[in-house]
């Protein structure tokens, strides 16, 4: 290519179009992301999440939890997320919207953490992650860096994770605020985009979003069933 | 010290020598060597990280007790120091060198060079310790600090001018393909990575798009910087050893083209089934078959290096087989159909691996072999630390990619079964880790092999290079043009 | 040109030089220092191929792209119809009215709607939530106060107002729905109550003090 100009102009308007079709392609559809606003919860979803629970996601970020921890449910038909139980419906961009730094995770050495707040039946408590974080197990290293060893005045802390002779290990802030961010990761609200979806070629019985008169007298079901009604 | 061979005759020889070896490569002798031995330092410190990595893998609690190493850090340490010490230092010498050579002048503005290299390798020593202390920015191959990055695209700037001036001050006026891809990477990368830390760093997009546009970084980094220095080497010393034209070549600029344009639309195949809208996988699905065009044209133009002897030869088979496989199964990984089941395993990790260690190190190996004799004027010091570091690291990649795609096969029939506990399906690919611990050993030996052997041939250094018949002469490549 | 024998192992030999090199590239893509630049075609076979890819490419963006629909998460779906807005599901007046009850009228009328004799007066039962929708609306709408006889008892206690400009500053939507929610609950069984209606009878009425059983009797 004789050119010079002209291949400085072409190689730099490949990168400039990938960038602009990509980068701020999706910028321009999830940048004005808004949070979906419930009527009947009277709520706007995602929830935002506490103070220490937010920089728990730093904490886990600057530890590399996502080289062994994904955060991303997929749907039904791909892959078997949902019958593990890591979530009851795949996840989409509006449950991210609130996170500074999405730890989207690209490999699963670990289990998928997208809504480890939320497990069913029980999630696991305070007490349970910070005896893993502290001993580890066969599979989870141990991080005894996140916790202090101190001296028992008084009460032992309700939060210590071995109490003997007087001494104790507490959690340090950073263990907190990583523990308070875990729980706090659960995604439970149905958006409209992340409900299953019939592919084109069958005949549409249902369409994505359901659509009923604008106001019943009583009408039939509530999008969460948190209170069975009267039907007439 | 060194074998001259015994077929080339005195007289001769005198003219051979300034054929070959020319006041280009004197001139740039040092900050080439400079580069080149920062790159193999790195990579005997990433082959480090790696072996303790790979441990870390199988056995999570080496090295729990240490902050500093605890395994999402020792990851992207080992991937830091990989790509941005050994990986760049040694393509841009590649590119550097090339584009001298084609460009038919002395580098000129290499103290700028010199300097960026300096800045460059400090930069990433200083990165390192910023991850390994806790301020890694959490985005794949992009894991430096935020305090870092634009010191390393200066310093890369610094570099690259050699470069660019030699290609555009050049003595002809048509370009070979090896000036298309060294230039071409010189310039993108400090684009790529600017554009990368303006949404990702200084302003911080919302959400999932940053993993959209962490995937266009990382997708760009491979396609559109680390390949073209690969493939920039590669070019060059294809029909210098083969002494024929490169077949199919009419087919080149295309093919160029195509890895230029289509490459950096791949990024959203990390993002397969994820949180983001389905046009994102489904464009990287279209690049990577535009994609497979580019392969096919590198395949067709490389096909001479199959009959080709030497070093260097033996090193860019490996690296062009290996590219071009990793090429097809990124392409096939990217359906979905495949990718429900290869996704978020380590079968991800063995073509990533085959692409970086099989593909673009192999190349830059067999670029660096050529190269070192003719910047020093000496051979390589020693024919058993080559030959040594060639079996042991060709044998290693291929352990290394053969076992994690074993695991990595397991593990993604399991990991379908929601019946199978992610506890039972380590237990069955601990083995195939271990095996893989034991690859990543015999590359550390072998790349610590390879460093020996460049610091015994570039220390000595030979100021009479007249009379020593090192290089035979080279003849005039002839084509007919129908 | 034969290649070079490579005895050894330590060092490449080059079998041609660079200026060759680049002459003869040069000559392969159609460029002689005299002649316009032309280029040289590409074998047809290599020019199909990569015609196929673009068509591929074409194809499968059109079928699994969604339409570039930032709504759409399965590549399988059917995208929304350019113009179609996703309709939020309609907010259910039960829950709404519920919703609002247990935070406006619950610490008067309790939880059970038996109000708190000789306080609060009772929802359940009562003869002025079952009855007229014109006297229900007012008296969430502006309050009421003075004396009222509720099935059987009297009542002497001022009710808040509740409605758009109040304290509570409930919209038209939320005090329909809050009265449909009461006049079904705790066995009352009266009609839903409709937002428009409440917005005609603000309209009607503006702003004004709050209701007595004496302007409540001269409605129908």
């Amino acid at each position: 290519m004789k050119n010079g100009l002209v291949f400085f102009l072409g190689v730099f308007a490949a990168l400039a179009i990938s960038f602009a079709g990509i980068v701020l392609g999706s910028h321009a559809q999830l940048g004005r992301l808004a949070p979906y606003f419930d009527e009947n919860e009277g709520q706007a979803f995602p929830l935002r999440t506490a103070g220490i629970a937010t920089r728990g996601q730093y904490v886990y970020a600057d530890l590399g939890c996502a080289a062994c921890h994904t955060q991303q449910v997929r749907r039904p038909d791909f892959g078997s997320d949902q019958a593990r139980g890591w979530g009851e419906r795949q996840s989409v961009a509006r449950d991210y919207i609130h996170q500074p730094r999405p730890q989207l995770g690209a490999s699963r050495l670990g289990p998928d953490l997208a809504n480890l707040g939320g497990r069913k039946p029980t999630p696991p408590t305070e007490a349970d992650l910070y005896k893993l974080l502290y001993e580890g197990s066969p599979r989870h290293p141990a991080y005894q860096f996140l916790f202090d060893r101190r001296a028992v005045t008084g009460e032992p802390s309700p939060r210590a994770v071995q109490v003997e002779a007087g001494r104790q290990i507490v959690p340090t802030e950073r263990a907190q605020s990583l523990v308070a961010y875990l729980l706090s990761l659960n995604t439970p609200y149905d958006y409209p985009e992340a409900r299953p979806v019939q592919p084109p070629a069958k005949p549409a019985a249902n369409a994505p979003a359901p659509e009923k008169p604008a106001v019943t007298p009583i009408p039939a079901a509530a999008p969460d069933e948190k209170q069975p009604l009267p039907k007439k | 010290m060194t074998n001259a061979p015994t077929n080339v005759r005195p007289e001769v020889a005198a003219r051979a020598v300034s054929a070959e070896v020319t006041a280009i490569d004197a001139h740039a002798r040092w900050p080439i060597l400079f580069l080149l031995g920062s790159a193999l330092g790195w990579l005997v410190i990433s082959g480090v990280l790696a072996l303790i990595t790979s441990i870390q893998v199988h056995s999570p609690a080496y090295l729990a007790d240490c902050p500093w190493l605890t395994f999402g850090r020792a990851q992207a340490l080992r991937e830091t120091a990989f790509v941005y010490g050994w990986a760049a230092n040694a393509g841009l010498a590649i590119a550097l060198w090339v584009l001298g050579r084609l460009g038919g002048y002395p580098l000129r503005a290499l103290n700028w060079a010199v300097v960026g290299t300096l800045f460059w390798n400090v930069g990433v020593a200083v990165g390192l310790v910023g991850i390994a202390t806790g301020d890694m920015t959490s985005f794949s191959l992009l894991q430096l600090p935020r305090y870092v990055q634009p010191l390393l695209a200066f310093a890369y700037a610094a570099i690259a001018i050699p470069g660019v001036l030699a290609w555009g001050g050049r003595r002809t006026e048509g370009t070979y393909a090896a000036q298309w891809y060294g230039v071409a990477a010189l310039f993108l990368f400090p684009w790529l990575l600017i554009g990368a830390q303006a949404v990702l760093g200084w302003f911080p997009l919302r959400g999932t798009a940053q993993a959209v546009a962490a995937g266009w970084y990382a997708q760009g980094a491979w396609t559109l910087w680390l390949a073209p220095l690969a493939l920039a080497g590669a070019y060059y010393i294809l029909p210098k050893i083969t002494g024929r034209v490169v077949p199919t070549y009419e087919s080149a600029p295309l093919g160029f083209w195509t890895l230029i344009f289509a490459g950096a639309w791949t990024g959203g195949r990390h993002l397969i089934g994820g949180p983001v809208p389905a046009w994102v996988p489904t464009m990287a699905v279209v690049a990577s078959g535009l994609l497979t065009f580019h392969y096919l044209v590198i395949a067709l133009n490389f096909r001479p290096i199959f009959g080709a002897r030497g070093t260097a030869a033996k090193f860019i088979r490996f690296g062009l087989v290996a590219y071009l496989l990793t090429g097809g199964l990124e392409f096939l990984t990217a359906f979905r159909g495949i990718a429900v089941q290869t996704q978020f395993t380590f079968l991800s990790t063995a073509i990533e691996q085959l692409g970086l260690y099989g593909g673009i190190s192999m190349l830059l190996f067999g670029a660096i072999y050529y190269m070192v004799p003719r910047l020093t004027g000496n051979a390589w010091a020693s024919t058993g630390l080559t030959v040594g570091h060639r079996v042991l690291v060709m044998a290693a990649v291929v352990l290394l990619v053969v076992t994690l795609a074993v695991a990595g096969g397991s593990q993604a029939a399991d990991l379908l079964d929601p019946k199978i506990g992610l506890g039972d399906i380590y237990g069955r690919i601990r083995l195939a880790l271990l095996l893989s611990s034991g690859a990543e050993l015999l590359l550390l030996a072998a790349n610590l092999l390879l460093l020996v052997n460049f610091c015994r041939t570039a220390c000595v250094c030979r100021t009479d290079t007249a009379t020593t018949p090192l290089f035979q002469e080279p003849g005039t490549l002839e084509v007919h043009v129908s | 040109m034969m290649p070079p024998a490579q005895p050894d192992p330590r060092i490449d030999q080059a079998a041609v030089t660079d200026e060759s090199l680049l002459a003869a590239h040069e000559k392969l893509l159609g460029k002689q220092p005299d002649e316009k630049a032309r280029y040289r075609l590409l074998p047809l076979a290599m020019l199909f191929l990569f015609s196929g890819l673009i068509f591929f490419g074409g194809t499968y963006l059109g079928r699994y792209a969604g339409h570039f629909s930032p709504q759409v998460y399965n590549e399988n779906a059917k995208p929304p119809k350019p113009g179609e807005v996703q309709k939020a599901p309609p907010a259910d007046p039960l829950v709404v009215g519920k919703t609002v009850y247990n935070g406006v009228c619950i610490a008067c009328h309790q939880p059970t709607g038996q109000g708190l004799p000789p306080a609060f007066p009772p929802l359940a039962g009562s003869e002025w939530v079952m009855g007229s929708e014109e006297r229900a609306i007012r008296i969430v709408l502006y309050g009421l106060q003075g004396p009222i006889k509720v099935k059987g008892t009297d009542y002497m206690n001022v009710m808040p107002a509740a409605g758009p400009g109040s304290s509570f500053n409930l919209s038209p939507e939320k005090v329909a729905a809050v009265l449909t929610y009461v006049r079904q609950e705790w066995g009352n069984k009266a009609g839903a109550v409709a937002p428009e209606k409440v917005t005609e009878i603000r309209g009607k009425e503006g702003n004004r003090a709050p209701m007595t059983v004496a302007d409540l009797e001269k409605l129908p």
